[in-house]
């Protein structure tokens, strides 16, 4: 009798799983009567990998790149690889077996070539093209083989912007922001993660390309606000490059560095908006960063705080001036070139086709996707 | 007979006595050492305005503790908490947007009574605490595995949730001064040295002793520790075992909500992400805390001393400049030696 209803149970939620499923794909079709039948859109079943569905930026690429396909037509499934790498592996594999014929991967592990090389292998051998986004591979892998691309931005691009947003601004405006008048700025540098190409990149190029503007017009280089910290950042230990751990962070930091005691810190960068978020709400706890009044003059200090991604929310910050800059990385855009290569497949044509318009670099079909600054 | 002979024993051997009091109370004994250490070697740290940081991480982080802590004197524990903690404080920050966010979730929403949403929250928490505490009680399945799957439907919820409305998965942000003031604005009055106490840390401590009030002076709280300390035995005198269980998870999950409340305006950025790993800090704190996971022993003081101990690894560690990597030994050989200690204890009696 139990084991009757457990079939039972399993089955209905198997059934409303199913249901669920197709309860997705259906409205966008529904949406598209004015452009009636879009094309058959092929036999192509395209299996798109993404990193984490927890990421934020990273789900509104997922969300754009949904909606372009179901408007094109394609079948297409969605994997959450959940920042683990065998995980996103085995997924791959029990992709291509159950007969997707195009791979759209966001590869977890950025550190080493070998997973991402593994995941072109594994494409290669099934004889099905394989696009990497976002998150860089190597050119060898890129390279290896004939129907292989990689869209993402270029990475070191949003350190330099960061940086040369961060010296321009300072030199605008450095007696302002040097708040104990010591002739330098003291920072602190929140990190994503260890190991992870894009945080490595914009932590040291945000400082690099903001001292170089500094020490161009005579003006000392930024000081990281605890002379003791050799690593000169603070890293999210889970290596989440959340908000919360930049609260934690920036609390304890104004617990200790203040203006009262003249060594308050002038200067944030972090790695991602979630971590300028983070610091900005422990700021405003402190009675900093509280925004504009409604002539758009701010209502007390303001600590300069930047970050990348350009989220909605962040940049509402930035318009009403609790926060200052951050670097735009244009989700809706990436989804777009990826679709477009997806539809090269679909009709036929090869891989990189009509992508002379683009950022592409050159001997290794690399697509560029150009980042942008963002301030108020 | 018994009584009088460990009396005895214990008049008789005073260096053995010694020892386990130092043993018995090593912890507090460390804590104290590296306070004075840390304080020694960076004076800011015993500042009121550091006083307080500690203090104000602590109270955001307790209430999970508290919760997760009731659990474990089921010889149970609670892997779903952190993902509780992010589902709330979703769910708070959502609601408690500003009319004029960027990417508002919820257009037609405005800002109910900020008491409403912790309410509500703290439902939310409950109900999915009581269906943890359903299938442990009536299937009799180990809580680790029933968390363990529960955490993983929550997710599901949350990835969902995230989406939902108008917020596409961006960060919740953009919140109405009502729920910020609430949360880390503070009293006119409560200020030491200038400093503001974060109106958090009152509902942490309101939460504490919420806490002590139903481990020490309820039925309730009776039963769970009879329980804790023997099911069977439990039973046999009458204790109400599906009730209790449920209710023990319940409470925790309405904890959890606290936690989340606060997190969602304390952080002000509320993702996917949020909650992530809240368990594992809080249930390392109960073990420190003397919570045991031989079941039935724990106490409302050993949790609060726990979770502070952890937070003054964090905040003191980092003002000592020691070295990110190691931060991570550091908090393992604690919880170990925390371990050790509470299972030494357990061998003694046996």
């Amino acid at each position: 009798m139990k084991k009757i209803l457990a079939m039972i149970l399993a089955l209905v939620m198997c059934l409303s799983l199913a249901a669920c499923g197709g309860g997705d794909d259906a409205p966008p079709a529904d949406g598209d009567d004015g452009e009636g039948d879009a094309p058959p859109a092929s036999e192509l079943n395209v299996g798109v990998f993404y990193y984490t569905f927890a990421d934020a930026y990273i789900t509104t690429v997922r969300t754009a790149m949904g909606d372009k396909l179901n408007a094109a037509g394609i079948t297409f499934q969605d994997y959450d690889g959940a920042n683990n790498q065998a995980t996103q592996l085995d997924q791959i594999n029990t992709a291509i077996t159950n007969g997707a014929n195009m791979l759209i991967v966001n590869i977890v592990e950025t550190s080493s070539p070998d997973a991402a090389q593994q995941a072109c292998d594994a494409a290669k051998n099934a004889g099905i093209p394989i696009v990497f986004f976002n998150r860089e591979v190597a050119n060898e892998v890129v390279n290896s083989y004939e129907n292989c691309a990689f869209v993402g931005t270029d990475a070191p691009e949003a350190g330099h912007m960061q940086g040369e947003m961060i010296g321009d601004f300072l030199l605008a405006n450095y007696e302002a922001t040097d708040l104990n008048g010591d002739g330098t700025i003291s920072y602190v540098m929140f990190k994503g993660q260890e190991g992870n190409a894009e945080a490595e990149y914009r932590t040291q190029f945000a400082v690099e390309d903001a001292n170089l503007k500094l020490t161009e017009a005579g003006k000392p280089e930024l000081s990281f606000y605890n002379a003791g910290n050799a690593d000169k950042y603070l890293v999210d230990q889970a290596g989440a490059w959340s908000s919360q751990a930049a609260t934690d962070y920036m609390t304890t930091i104004l617990a200790e560095y203040s203006e009262a005691n003249g060594n308050m810190v002038e200067l944030i960068i972090a790695n991602n908006d979630g971590m300028a978020e983070g610091a900005v709400a422990a700021l405003q706890a402190a009675g900093y960063n509280l925004g504009n009044d409604e002539d758009g003059n701010p209502t007390s200090t303001v600590i300069p705080v930047y970050g990348v991604d350009a989220m909605d929310s962040a940049v509402q910050k930035i318009e009403n001036g609790q926060m200052t800059g951050t670097v735009k990385q244009d989700g809706d855009g990436m989804a777009e070139t990826i679709v477009s290569l997806v539809k090269n497949i679909s009709d036929g044509a090869a891989l990189m086709d009509n992508t002379s318009s683009l950022n592409v670099d050159s001997g290794v079909a690399k697509i560029r996707v150009p980042y942008a600054k963002v301030t108020a | 007979m018994s009584k009088e002979s460990k009396a005895l024993e214990k008049q008789a051997w005073t260096s053995q006595r010694v020892l386990d009091l130092i043993l018995n109370n090593a912890l507090i004994i460390i804590m104290a050492v590296a306070v004075v250490y840390i304080a020694f070697k960076n004076p800011n740290f015993i500042k009121p305005a550091s006083l307080i940081n500690i203090l104000s991480q602590t109270c955001a982080y307790l209430p999970v503790a508290l919760g997760v802590g009731g659990c474990i004197v089921l010889t149970g524990t609670d892997l779903s908490a952190g993902r509780i903690v992010g589902l709330t404080a979703c769910l708070s920050a959502s609601l408690l947007q500003a009319v004029d966010a960027a990417s508002k979730m919820w257009t037609s929403i405005t800002p109910p009574p900020v008491l409403l949403v912790l309410a509500l929250a703290m439902v939310l928490g409950a109900l999915i605490g009581a269906f943890n505490g359903f299938f442990v009680a009536k299937f009799k399945l180990h809580p680790f595995i029933v968390t363990l799957a529960t955490q993983l439907i929550v997710y599901t919820a949350l990835l969902l949730y995230v989406k939902a409305g108008n917020n596409n998965g961006m960060a919740i942000s953009g919140l109405d001064k009502s729920y910020s003031g609430f949360i880390t604005g503070s009293l006119p009055f409560a200020k030491i040295a200038g400093t503001p106490i974060p109106n958090y840390v009152w509902i942490a401590v309101v939460c504490t002793a919420l806490m002590w009030f139903i481990w020490n002076k309820t039925t309730f709280g009776k039963n769970m520790f009879a329980l804790g300390a023997n099911e069977e035995a439990a039973r046999v005198s009458g204790v109400n075992v599906f009730a209790t269980t449920i209710m023990v998870f319940a409470l925790a999950g309405a904890m959890y909500a606290v936690t989340g409340f606060i997190e969602g305006a304390r952080v002000a950025s509320n993702t996917a992400n949020t909650g992530l790993n809240y368990e594992a800090d809080a249930i390392a704190a109960c073990v420190i805390g003397g919570v045991s996971f031989v079941g039935g022993i724990g106490k409302i003081r050993g949790i609060v001393i726990g979770v502070l101990m952890l937070r003054l690894i964090f905040v003191g560690l980092n003002m000592v400049n020691v070295p990110q990597d190691l931060i991570y030994l550091v908090k393992g050989a604690i919880i170990l030696f925390a371990c050790a200690l509470d299972m030494r204890k357990y061998l003694v009696k046996k």
